[in-house]
């Protein structure tokens, strides 16, 4: 039996004139968790963020903080805090000052507000003496760190995250995750975070929520996520996928350029495919294989290899099949492929590494 | 890039022809100032600094300086109040006629003074206001506020919102966020916009000469001694009224730099 959420979503909407954010959005999350929303931008993660923390309002619905409905609360008698985006630290005040503002404002007293300002900067790996530091001479990185120090000041009861490491360079962003990772498991506090980095979400997060034009796609941890997505966008969104459109009839799956053996293997998947009005068969580009003479496999490909791209330890094959449809193979840089553009492959997966994704090709959907 | 011999001769001639152009009036007027003749001639003969000491113990002078330094004052309070409230509603809120407002709003700095000042003068008559020092206060608060409102709304347009949505999110109230977040931060753009409104009015002469009535400021005192009268106390005036503006400025900028060698301690 998991713990009371401490935050609820009932029918949640908001509208901006005649342009609908969010469309009812149900949501619960649990105390502790590191939870995700990711979506390309327009998707309405930024617009439920700002519900959330109470700088918008909601158009319908109920927002509850444990026992608490809070959608009528002004932001600044709610007890969450939010990271921002540009990280809003004040210009005007030192790094002591920024962590502290939040405790000024609830009148504690200077030596308190100071000893806990300097636990924090401990806590964020800070050194002692930024106290004194004016914000404007910190690197992004530190500026980072402090924006959370000052976050974490009055001991919110959830933080939300506002894509705050966007702005940063590749290899600051990827120490910061692992990083804030550990902040959370530290301070056991509950996380909401949003971002358009799926790579982000999944280094981080509990559980991740999946946005298209204001609705959840998907809500589940980082690996149904990207191994069991629910549809052709969540599937894309999720990184390189190579996607078939398929049928079946009689235990036998039928896709362009694609044969795939009739047996105990495919079996279950041609039934879940048959009883769907359509269906795309998804297989990532890790899975597929470079198939020997005499190898076989559940699902077989013949095409050229048309181009290859080193990534630094995983390389990327393109191969053009016989229907015209290009497929993406990736191996690490030790499982490489030998072989030269132009040439004629096989390729080949097993039913295992194959999902289903009950959901119309694109091109049914519009007609 | 390597700048070529040629080209730093122009410049500098360039440079130097700018400089002579704007500061050779003020100089000749220096010059006129500490000459012991009653009109001004090259070679100057003899010099004095007794137009100086007459000046400064001239009753009249401390009246005309006293009116102005009045007008002045008020006109940068009241233009640093506006023109705060003023770049909040022109730069920071979205509403529904901000872009109709923000036209209007600097309308009156394309006026001709004079015409602004004549109009103004009519307008205070057909509602039986009696010009005075006091009504060129307004005078100058139509022409000068706007200015001051494009001032602090620079600084408040390269201000973050999300400072203020930051404060409110941690619970600081609205007037909290005010005092400790939003005034501070436009503070350098509102002491730009007084020194600039203390410096326009104290030197103004057109809305001056139409609305002040029976009072007079010192560059309508300057303009009526020029027209008839003349003596060597005009330049000493100009010369000392200039000096004064540069005290200002000067006071300012060390007020700036103390403010900001302050700030990280509190």
């Amino acid at each position: 039996m998991p713990a009371k959420p401490i935050l609820r979503l009932r029918g949640v909407r908001k509208i901006f004139g005649r342009f609908t954010a969010l469309h009812g959005i149900d949501l619960d999350i649990e105390e502790g968790e590191f939870f995700t929303i990711v979506g390309p931008s327009g998707s309405g993660k930024s617009t439920i963020i700002r519900l959330l923390v109470g700088m918008d309002e909601v158009t319908s619905g109920e927002i509850w903080l444990r026992d608490k409905r809070i959608d009528q609360t002004p932001a600044n008698l709610r007890p969450t805090c939010m990271v921002f985006q540009s990280l809003a630290l004040f210009p005007h005040m030192s790094v002591g000052q920024n962590i502290e503002f939040p405790l000024k404002l609830r009148k504690i007293e200077p030596a308190k507000r100071k000893a806990r300002a300097l636990e924090l900067l401990k806590l964020l790996h800070l050194p002692e003496h930024y106290y004194d530091k004016r914000v404007t001479e910190c690197s992004g990185g530190e500026r980072q760190r402090i924006a959370l120090a000052r976050a974490l000041a009055f001991d919110p009861e959830i933080l939300f995250f506002d894509e705050p490491l966007s702005a940063l360079d590749y290899r600051l962003r990827k120490s910061l995750e692992k990083e804030l990772k550990s902040l959370h498991a530290r301070t056991g506090k509950t996380f909401v975070y949003i971002t358009h980095s799926l790579e982000e979400a999944m280094v981080m997060s509990d559980r991740i929520a999946i946005m298209k034009t204001g609705r959840f796609e998907q809500i589940s941890d980082a690996d149904e996520i990207y191994s069991k997505p629910v549809s052709r966008f969540v599937a894309e969104f999720m990184g390189e996928v190579n996607l078939f459109d398929v049928t079946a009839t009689a235990g036998r799956i039928e896709g362009a350029g694609l044969s795939a053996a009739q047996g105990a293997a495919t079996r279950p998947m041609a039934d879940k495919i048959a009883a769907t009005r359509g269906a795309t068969l998804m297989i990532r580009p890790e899975y597929v294989q470079f198939l020997q003479d005499g190898e076989n496999a559940d699902f077989e490909v013949t095409g050229t290899l048309q181009g290859i791209y080193a990534l630094g330890s995983r390389i990327h094959y393109e191969i053009r099949t016989e229907s015209g449809q290009i497929l993406t193979v990736e191996k690490l840089r030790e499982d490489r492929h030998d072989g030269r553009e132009g040439d004629t492959v096989r390729l080949g997966w097993n039913a295992d590494s194959a999902h289903v994704i009950e959901e119309p090709a694109f091109e049914e959907q519009m007609a | 890039m390597e700048t070529s011999r040629t080209t730093r001769i122009v410049l500098m001639i360039y440079g130097i022809g700018i400089i002579a152009f704007l500061y050779l009036p003020l100089v000749s007027v220096a010059f006129a100032s500490v000459s012991k003749a009653r009109y001004l001639t090259f070679p100057i003969r003899r010099y004095t600094t007794g137009w100086f000491a007459d000046a400064l113990a001239s009753k009249e002078v401390h009246m005309l300086a006293m009116t102005s330094l009045k007008i002045a004052m008020i006109v940068t309070i009241l233009s640093m109040i506006i023109g705060f409230f003023g770049a909040l509603a022109f730069a920071r809120y979205q509403w529904r006629y901000r872009s109709l407002f923000q036209k209007l709003v600097l309308l009156p700095i394309f006026f001709p003074q004079t015409v602004l000042g004549l109009a103004l003068l009519m307008w205070f008559n057909s509602i039986g206001i009696i010009p005075s020092w006091k009504t060129a206060i307004v005078a100058h608060l139509v022409w000068i506020a706007p200015i001051a409102t494009l001032i602090v709304a620079i600084r408040a347009y390269s201000f973050d919102p999300a400072l203020e949505e930051a404060a409110r999110d941690m619970g600081a109230s609205t007037p909290v966020i005010l005092r400790e977040i939003t005034l501070p931060l436009l503070m350098p753009g509102i002491v730009a916009a007084g020194l600039f409104s203390f410096l326009l009015s104290w030197g103004n002469f057109p809305l001056s000469l139409f609305t002040t009535g029976a009072d007079s400021t010192l560059p309508e005192w300057l303009y009526a001694k020029m027209v008839s009268g003349y003596s060597p106390l005009v330049p000493t005036l100009g010369i000392l009224s200039v000096i004064g503006s540069f005290l200002l400025i000067i006071v300012a900028f060390a007020g700036l730099a103390i403010y900001r060698a302050l700030r990280p301690q509190k």
